[in-house]
């Protein structure tokens, strides 16, 4: 299906099923959010949307990575989901193609697009949050097994996953991004542990996760041995280019909101100029990204670029937002006041997930300017 | 043009922007029939050559004529230095009003412009010489009554225009001469860095220079890419803002390579400070980044809506 056709007949779908798809009301907890999300998945995937752009071999009805971008774009702009926690296939589903064993993918992969299952990235450690190289979660090879032991944290979604896209150090210590492994883990495995962490935004998105003697199969191994530093920088880039269209989606969302809410002369027309502008050139950006990726181009250190841009676009419009909606920010109880609250917080932390600016800014000077390796 | 015209084209530009005639070589490499033919294309690779070249032309005139639907090779009184609302009182010219026979003024009533052609030695210019006398441009003042365009033009005498459509094609051309300035002004700050050795060491290899470096590139990655929308959605409000925000990114470029490129930057023994004082007028012209800036954060507010998105 070509992407015009698609708008259109999404479009229509959506109109009529508002209802169906819409968020719970009141108050809703992460939990509360998780369910209408499955819920939401599942009948779009019921539909076949949610099945378009991704491969038949793992359940899709083939057709361009734009058609995924469009119907994110389209759920995030009507309210209907919440970006960060949608975008969690854009990011996992792409690895799993290149790297799952075939069989492997096809079985699992569905079931996180039909939202049966949610599926977190085990990546971050506690002393391992820039330097990813420096991994140290331990998997020993037992027989036709790996065992498990070590510690991973800012593990997203963790306490409602089935399924983990984990690295672990399988070569020495020293080994750095030689000796990485990346495998998927069952998170219902004896010797996993969930800690929830309650972030300065109010919700539990993040966890520690802890692996004691966790037994993986050695043929959940996603690639080779040793290749899971081409895994993760096989994944990373797709972080930063259909997940980040969605992103603007969201901001453009939140953005027309802010502007119809808030009251008279609490925003400075050269901070609304500036937000309006950063959001078009990254929406811009991500958009060439998009269409570079519907061509069959392989991303990679250029989608640093959009990162830095979508965070600057993002904590530019919160700022606005703390300007526009001052009061019930600081002081309101009322619903749309604590979402105000949330989603300001949260975008402090757009400049440090998911690599910081400042990683991605060694990445652009090493990568894209040919600056050589730093001091 | 498909990829290999636009680089066979890009190639002639290039050479024509290091002619001692450049407008005669633009001619003669088929510049005005590139501009018929696919303007885009044509606008997009000349004034990105032009910029990273620090070249001056009379090619916005024409980019702005093919807008106005005039066809007379003229000059064009643009507005003022700052503003971008053509006026018959004062306004400035590129060089094109010292080769060129006809002038277009531009005079406004209720919202509506229309555009008169007079002679070009009837306006009375003075060169600028500014920041830039490189570029060329002049001042005209048109007010004094002695002279032989009054204030108040009849409307007979010339033609209605759409000076709309001229000011989103001539900020999209300017647009792109921005980001192909603030281009070469990183190339240089990034050789500098990579050949200047302090402490035993190239100057790249240190974290503030190369973030300072990769924080430019970035915002003119994205001025690029929104000029590009500019282009895609055609309107008057995408080329405002892709003028803006080229004009505050080749500000930014301008800064953090000022300060990577640090004493010889300083120096006239080094090109930046040509770049400098390029981006510095240009931005100014058919309004600057801070100026449209405020006017698109103003409409937004007034009219409570963003502007129209382009679709995926």
């Amino acid at each position: 299906m070509e992407l015009a056709e698609f708008r259109a007949c999404l479009d229509r779908w959506l109109d009529e099923h508002t209802a169906e798809l819409a968020p719970p009301a009141e108050d809703p907890t992460l939990a509360d959010h998780m369910a209408h999300l499955s819920q939401v998945k599942r009948l779009t995937f019921d539909a076949g949307w949610m099945r378009y752009g991704w491969p038949e071999s793992v359940g899709g009805l083939g057709g361009s990575p734009l058609l995924r971008a469009y119907l994110g774009e389209a759920l995030t702009l009507r309210g209907l989901v919440e970006p960060g926690i949608y975008s969690m296939a854009e990011v996992l589903v792409p690895t799993m193609l290149d790297f799952a064993p075939p069989a492997l993918a096809a079985e699992m992969v569905p079931r996180l697009l039909r939202g049966d299952e949610t599926w977190c990235q085990g990546f971050s450690e506690p002393g391992t949050g820039s330097n990813l190289g420096s991994l140290a979660c331990r998997a020993v090879r037992d027989g036709d097994s790996w065992r498990v032991t070590g510690q991973k944290v800012w593990t997203s979604l963790a306490q409602f996953a089935h399924r983990c896209v984990l690295l672990t150090r399988t070569g020495t210590p020293e080994s750095a991004h030689r000796g990485i492994t990346a495998m998927f883990v069952d998170m219902d495995s004896p010797g996993i542990t969930v800690r929830p962490i309650r972030a300065m935004h109010g919700a539990e998105e993040f966890c520690e996760v802890f692996f004691d003697g966790v037994v993986v199969p050695a043929d959940r191994t996603l690639g080779q041995e040793g290749q899971g530093w081409a895994v993760a920088m096989d994944l990373l880039p797709y972080e930063r280019s259909t997940a980040l269209w969605h992103r603007a989606a969201f901001l453009q969302r939140r953005l027309g909101d802010l502007i119809a809410q808030a009251g008279d002369d609490s925003l400075d027309p050269d901070d609304m100029g500036e937000a309006v502008e950063l959001l078009y050139a990254f929406r811009a950006r991500s958009r060439a990204t998009q269409y570079r990726l519907d061509s069959g181009d392989k991303l990679g250190a250029e989608t640093s670029v959009d990162k830095v841009l979508v965070a600057i676009a993002e904590q530019t419009v919160f700022d606005l937002a703390l300007d526009g909606m001052a009061v019930g920010i600081t002081g309101g109880d009322d619903p749309a006041s604590e979402t105000w609250r949330r989603e300001y917080l949260y975008s402090r932390a757009a400049s440090i997930y998911g690599g910081t600016a400042e990683i991605q800014r060694n990445i652009i000077a090493r990568r894209l300017l040919d600056l050589g390796a730093e001091a | 043009m498909d990829a290999t015209e636009r680089d066979l084209f890009a190639g002639s530009v290039r050479a024509a922007m290091e002619s001692p005639d450049v407008d005669g070589a633009l001619v003669d490499l088929g510049w005005r029939d590139a501009l018929a033919d696919d303007v885009r294309a044509a606008v997009s690779v000349v004034f990105d050559v032009q910029g990273r070249a620090n070249a001056a032309s009379s090619a916005l005139d024409d980019v702005l004529l093919d807008a106005l639907g005039i066809d007379t090779r003229a000059a064009v009184v643009l507005p003022p230095l700052a503003s971008w609302r053509a006026t018959s009182t004062a306004g400035v010219t590129t060089r094109a009003l010292s080769t060129r026979s006809d002038a277009v003024v531009l005079s406004a009533r209720d919202d509506k412009y229309v555009a008169h052609i007079v002679p070009a030695t009837n306006l009375v210019a003075r060169p600028i010489s500014g920041i830039d006398p490189t570029l060329g441009l002049l001042a005209v003042e048109l007010s004094d009554e002695s002279r032989p365009i009054p204030r108040e033009m009849p409307d007979s005498s010339g033609q209605q225009v759409d000076w709309d459509a001229a000011l989103a094609a001539g900020q999209r051309a300017l647009a792109h001469e921005l980001v192909g300035a603030a281009r070469t002004m990183l190339d240089l700050a990034q050789e500098h860095a990579l050949g200047r050795e302090q402490f035993g060491r190239p100057i790249a290899q240190f974290q503030a220079v190369r973030h300072r470096l990769a924080e430019t590139f970035v915002y003119v990655e994205a001025a690029d890419a929104l000029v590009g929308e500019a282009w895609d959605e055609g309107g008057a409000e995408s080329a405002r803002m892709a003028k803006a925000f080229a004009g505050r990114a080749a500000r930014t470029a301008a800064r953090h390579c000022q300060q990577v490129l640090a004493g010889i930057g300083f120096t006239t023994e080094h090109p930046f400070h040509r770049y400098l004082a390029r981006v510095l007028v240009l931005d100014q012209l058919l309004g600057s980044g801070r100026a449209l800036t405020r006017e698109l954060g103003r409409d937004v507010l007034r009219r409570r809506a963003l502007p129209p998105l382009v679709d995926l």
